[in-house]
């Protein structure tokens, strides 16, 4: 029976970004939302342990104010949660990230298997999970489209450039997974309200007792302009001789 | 003061629009069109437990306040306005006298399963001659030994081809005008009920409208909701609080009808330019945000009062009727911004329009609703 | 101890860091090292084609996953402490650079669109944020400082003659626990998206896979390549995630992109930036891609693909 746990990020809903009329990116209004690939992560876990039995613990690192993902966290089936917090968590890097997540579950909870989704939706640096395993010094296995537990040991299905590779790995063990593992479910009202109730360990920078020092610098920031001028046709037998011919016109397809 | 939801009530909001984006989006074109009632919808839902959400768990509830049921009821009639009528039909005017007045037991047989999703409920109360004048009903109960006798034609009853359980108001007592109606819950599977053709309607095309037709229905007594003479009151209190649902129905279908608008005129060029940067355009976006943004408060304020337990009628009808002229307007300006394609099929706001419209007739016409406010206001 | 490292677990993508390698380390005035796996003639390779030396990984057993390179080639950075290196952004080589960067205790950047060298000789690195619609730069405090490059960022390495050079063989890594059970290999992709100047995209408005038939004869007569958005490829399984476009996939540069069905989410156009000319067929007039491109059809694809393929056949 798996102790599981999956992280999760609560991050910025890309459907708020919108760039200022300078090229800045203004988020003063930006809602926020549940990292896409963590619904997975957390979906994977509360399958296994429906198969298997166990626990499944959420554990996030977040501002103080990520409250509500918490709560979001919970509502999608995990039975307790890790809420490791403090004012000074905003725009945190892989590397603080993970190291923190290490020394939480490192030092307090018991677990076989972690599991994370393969990046996030704001920053994608897909190197979360990676950099935890190795905090933590057990097996990692990325990009996982299946998983099994046997024995002891996790048997993922990862994808690699030219394919697939089936892995096994002894327990304890990390997985980052893809998104199509599976389709995580759309929380009920009574797992909304289940969620308030979850209990919920609070840890701040304090209590974790070190410093988690910035490496990657930010050096600025600008909006991916992206915008064309759309020259719109219709759907009439005029319309497609006009769109092909203005296609033609640019002189990007060879003719011959 | 504050204008903030709680975490719980913006989650259960969110969860709600990831629902009907999941689950009502996909059909919501397919409904219209074929007047289909979406039963795996509805199933969905009630798997979800969005179906007896202000009710106390005891009786198979989720036990939240009124104000969040609304909210829900605004994001699903943000997709889909019929949708989010049957769920409101079913949780404000038939699970909600129940609620209110039925006795425990009452609670425990019809509530319960009506609150999990189970059952699906509908409330019959308009008849051919009785609309807004709700006196003018013909309908009558007869005590006939442990068993009321009900006979008379109801019509215009959502969710009536497809609901389990009636919340139903006949005459006990037909020389009484004020305290001679009785309200009663009835089964579907009564002899002597029975469900007429389903009404094709301009819009909310996927709730399902028809008569109802008691003759010689026999009921046993314990069916009397309330006691013998409460109906009027029943009705009048059912509505108070289906109101606020309506409001929040509108203000969905309001968002919507902005959500459209607002993509659109980024989207189409004439003159050289997108027609959002014509002044013209913005003050039609500014008026109906502005006007989204009041109603929405109007109908928290009334749901807000009510799960205080204090007053809430008349802020219901001032909501109710404030967001319902205020959706029909709004949705009509997002068609005028889609121009010729707005007034054609395959443009949501041409849905949007068609079901706008309603939100001014049923549960009080606005006429009425302003008959309640100025009653209130003269007193 | 100073120097470029770079590290590809394919040869192309090694052959092409060799060229991102080499030009950081001229600036910088540094030998470039490359990690390679194989025998002495890919070494030998490798020197030829730019690298002052190479670090040969042992060949590993059938059952162990490349991954088992990670501690041996931490310690070996570790104890030559180079300034910068870089790993080839393929699946295995973004979770193989994460790993290594912890256990170095240094920051990544992944993914990395643009690279430049400031005056005080600092990586300043570009890449996409929010799903492609910001692009942020960052540098690095920390050594090495690590960055992976997404593959066809470079072009390849060209062999020169006369090129000297080092190698030096590593040991054999201990196995770890994990064991590669089987290996699949994917249906063999039709064409390569990366290097087709005429793409046609597949998106969901596209409602049965026998209907993919119909976009790729456009394709054809067009003279170009098939490719698909994400839901194609990975919900439904039609095509190989090799034909998909976007920010978890591929990025393509073709002089003509053609959209039928696809929304234009960011994630995906982000894929296309690059593209000469963007086009796209869709039957709502709200999708966002409209707003990526230069023409646009409104309307059903199965009416229009048809005609287009008609029209483009004349
Ligand atoms: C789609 C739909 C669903 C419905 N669902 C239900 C349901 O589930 N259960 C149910 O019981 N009923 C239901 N109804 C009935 C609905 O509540 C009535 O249609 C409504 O109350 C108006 O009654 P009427 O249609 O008979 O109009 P009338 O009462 O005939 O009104 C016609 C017009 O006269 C106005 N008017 C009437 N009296 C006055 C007055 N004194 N002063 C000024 N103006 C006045 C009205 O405002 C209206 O403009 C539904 C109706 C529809 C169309
Ligand atoms: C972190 C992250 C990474 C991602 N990476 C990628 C990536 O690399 N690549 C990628 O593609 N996606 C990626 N996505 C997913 C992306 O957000 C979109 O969901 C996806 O691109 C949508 O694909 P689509 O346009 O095919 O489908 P949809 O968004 O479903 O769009 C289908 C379109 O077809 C149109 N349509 C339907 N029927 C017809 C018809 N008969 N005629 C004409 N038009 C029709 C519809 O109007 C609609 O616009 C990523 C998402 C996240 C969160």
């Amino acid at each position: 029976m798996p102790n599981i746990i999956c992280c999760f990020k609560w991050v910025v809903d890309e459907a708020y970004i919108k760039p200022s009329s300078s090229g800045k990116i203004d988020l003063e209004w930006a809602e926020y939302k549940l990292s896409d690939y963590d619904r997975n992560a957390i979906e994977e876990a509360v399958q296994l342990q429906e198969k298997y039995g166990g626990s499944v613990t959420a554990v996030t690192v977040a501002s103080s104010d990520a409250t509500k993902g918490i709560k979001d966290a919970l509502s999608r089936g995990p039975e307790k949660a890790y809420f490791i917090n403090d004012d000074q968590f905003e725009n945190l890097e892989p590397s603080q990230t993970s190291a923190i997540l290490a020394k939480v579950i490192g030092d307090q909870i018991d677990y076989d298997l972690i599991i994370c989704g393969e990046g996030s939706s704001d920053m994608y640096s897909q190197q979360v999970g990676p950099r935890l395993a190795e905090k933590l010094g057990i097996p990692c296995i990325a990009f996982v489209n299946q998983l099994t537990i046997e024995d002891n040991r996790i048997i993922a299905e990862r994808k690699t450039d030219d394919g697939l590779e089936v892995i096994s790995a002894p327990l304890p063990a990390l997985v980052t997974v893809l998104p199509d593992i599976n389709s995580p479910r759309v929380p009920g009202l009574k797992d909304t309200l289940a969620a308030s109730k979850k209990p919920v360990i609070e840890i701040d920078l304090e209590d974790l007792g070190s410093e988690y020092e910035r490496l990657l610098i930010d050096e600025g920031l600008r909006a991916a302009s992206m915008e064309r001028n759309c020259s719109r046709f219709g759907a009439g037998p005029e319309d497609i001789k006009a769109f092909v011919e203005a296609v033609r016109k640019t002189g990007v397809i060879d003719r011959g | 003061m504050d204008f903030k939801l709680t975490e719980e009530q913006e989650l259960i909001r969110d969860n709600m629009r990831e629902f009907a984006r999941t689950y009502v989006d996909p059909v919501a074109v397919e409904i219209d069109e074929n007047s289909r009632y979406p039963e795996e919808v509805i199933k969905k839902l009630a798997d979800g437990g969005w179906l007896g959400m202000p009710f106390p768990a005891e009786y198979g509830g989720a036990g939240v306040d009124y104000l969040t049921y609304a909210i829900a009821v605004e994001e699903l009639s943000r997709s889909c306005a019929a949708t989010g009528f049957t769920m409101s039909v079913h949780t404000g005017l038939a699970c909600g006298p129940i609620a209110l007045y039925g006795s425990d037991e009452q609670k425990k047989k019809y509530l319960t399963p009506m609150a999990k999703g189970e059952h699906l409920g509908a409330f019959a109360l308009t008849e051919p001659g009785a609309g807004t004048d709700v006196g003018a009903a013909t309908s009558t109960a007869v005590l006939d030994g442990d068993e009321y006798v009900l006979n008379g034609v109801k019509t215009f009853t959502s969710n009536g081809p497809v609901a389990n359980t009636y919340v139903t108001f006949a005459w006990t007592d037909k020389n009484d005008k004020r305290n001679g109606m009785s309200a009663f819950i009835v089964s579907r599977e009564t002899p002597g009920l029975s469900v007429g053709e389903h009404f094709m309607k301009m819009g909310i095309r996927a709730s399902q409208t028809s008569e109802i037709i008691f003759k010689d229905c026999r009921i046993p007594k314990d069916n009397l909701l309330g006691k013998v003479g409460d109906g009027m009151k029943i009705a009048m209190a059912c509505f108070d609080h289906g109101r606020i649902g309506i409001a929040a129905q509108a203000v969905g279908i309001a968002q919507a009808a902005l959500d459209e608008s607002i993509s659109y005129s980024k989207q189409r060029v004439q003159f050289g330019k997108p027609i959002s940067k014509n002044q013209a355009i913005q003050w039609m976006i500014a008026d109906m945000y502005t006007d989204i943004t009041a109603g929405r408060f109007l109908y928290y304020y009334a749901a807000y009062l009510k799960d205080q337990g204090l007053p809430f009628s008349k802020e219901a009808s001032m909501a109710k009727v404030f967001c319902a002229e205020m959706c029909s307007k709004h949705a009509s300006k997002a068609v005028q911004i889609h121009g010729g394609y707005g007034y054609c099929k395959g443009q949501k706001v041409e849905r949007l329009m068609r079901d706008a419209k309603i939100t001014e007739i049923y549960e009080g016409t606005s006429e009425a609703q302003r008959m309640v406010i100025a009653g209130n206001v003269l007193r | 101890m100073s120097g470029v490292w770079i590290y590809a677990d394919k040869y192309e993508q090694g052959v092409e860091l060799l060229t991102a390698g080499r030009g950081v380390a001229d600036m910088l005035g540094m030998k470039l090292t490359a990690l390679v796996s194989g025998d002495n003639n890919i070494a030998q390779d490798f020197i030829a084609r730019g690298a002052d030396e190479v670090l040969l990984l042992p060949p590993l057993t059938e059952s162990q996953p490349v991954q088992d390179y990670v501690p041996l080639m931490a310690d070996e950075a570790r104890d030559a402490d180079p300034d910068v290196f870089l790993i080839a952004a393929s699946l295995k080589g973004k979770e193989m650079a994460a790993r290594i960067a912890a256990r170095l205790d240094t920051a990544l950047c992944s993914e990395c669109s643009a690279m430049n060298i400031d005056e005080k000789g600092k990586l300043q690195m570009e890449r996409l944020m929010y799903g492609g619609a910001a692009i942020q730069t960052v540098s690095i405090s920390s050594r090495p400082q690590m960055a992976t490059i997404p593959p066809r960022s470079y072009e390849a390495a060209p062999v020169q003659s006369d090129r000297q050079g080092n190698i030096k063989t590593l040991e054999s890594p201990e196995p770890s626990g994990m064991q590669v059970m089987e290996r699949k290999g994917k249906a063999q992709a039709s064409g390569d998206i990366t290097a087709a100047r005429i793409i046609v995209c597949a998106g969901r408005g596209i409602e049965n896979q026998e209907d993919l038939a119909m976009v790729r004869e456009l394709a054809e007569v067009l003279g170009g390549e098939v490719a698909c958005t994400r839901p194609i490829s990975e919900e439904k399984h039609w095509m190989t995630e090799e034909s998909c476009i976007g920010l978890s996939a591929k990025e393509v540069k073709p002089a003509l992109y053609l959209g039928i069905g696809v929304s234009g989410q960011i994630q995906h156009v982000v894929g296309i930036r690059e593209a000469g000319i963007i086009c796209a067929v869709n039957s709502d007039e709200n999708a966002p891609i409209f707003e990526s491109a230069d023409y646009g059809i409104t309307g059903d694809l199965y009416q229009i693909v048809p005609a287009l393929i008609e029209e483009f056949k004349k």
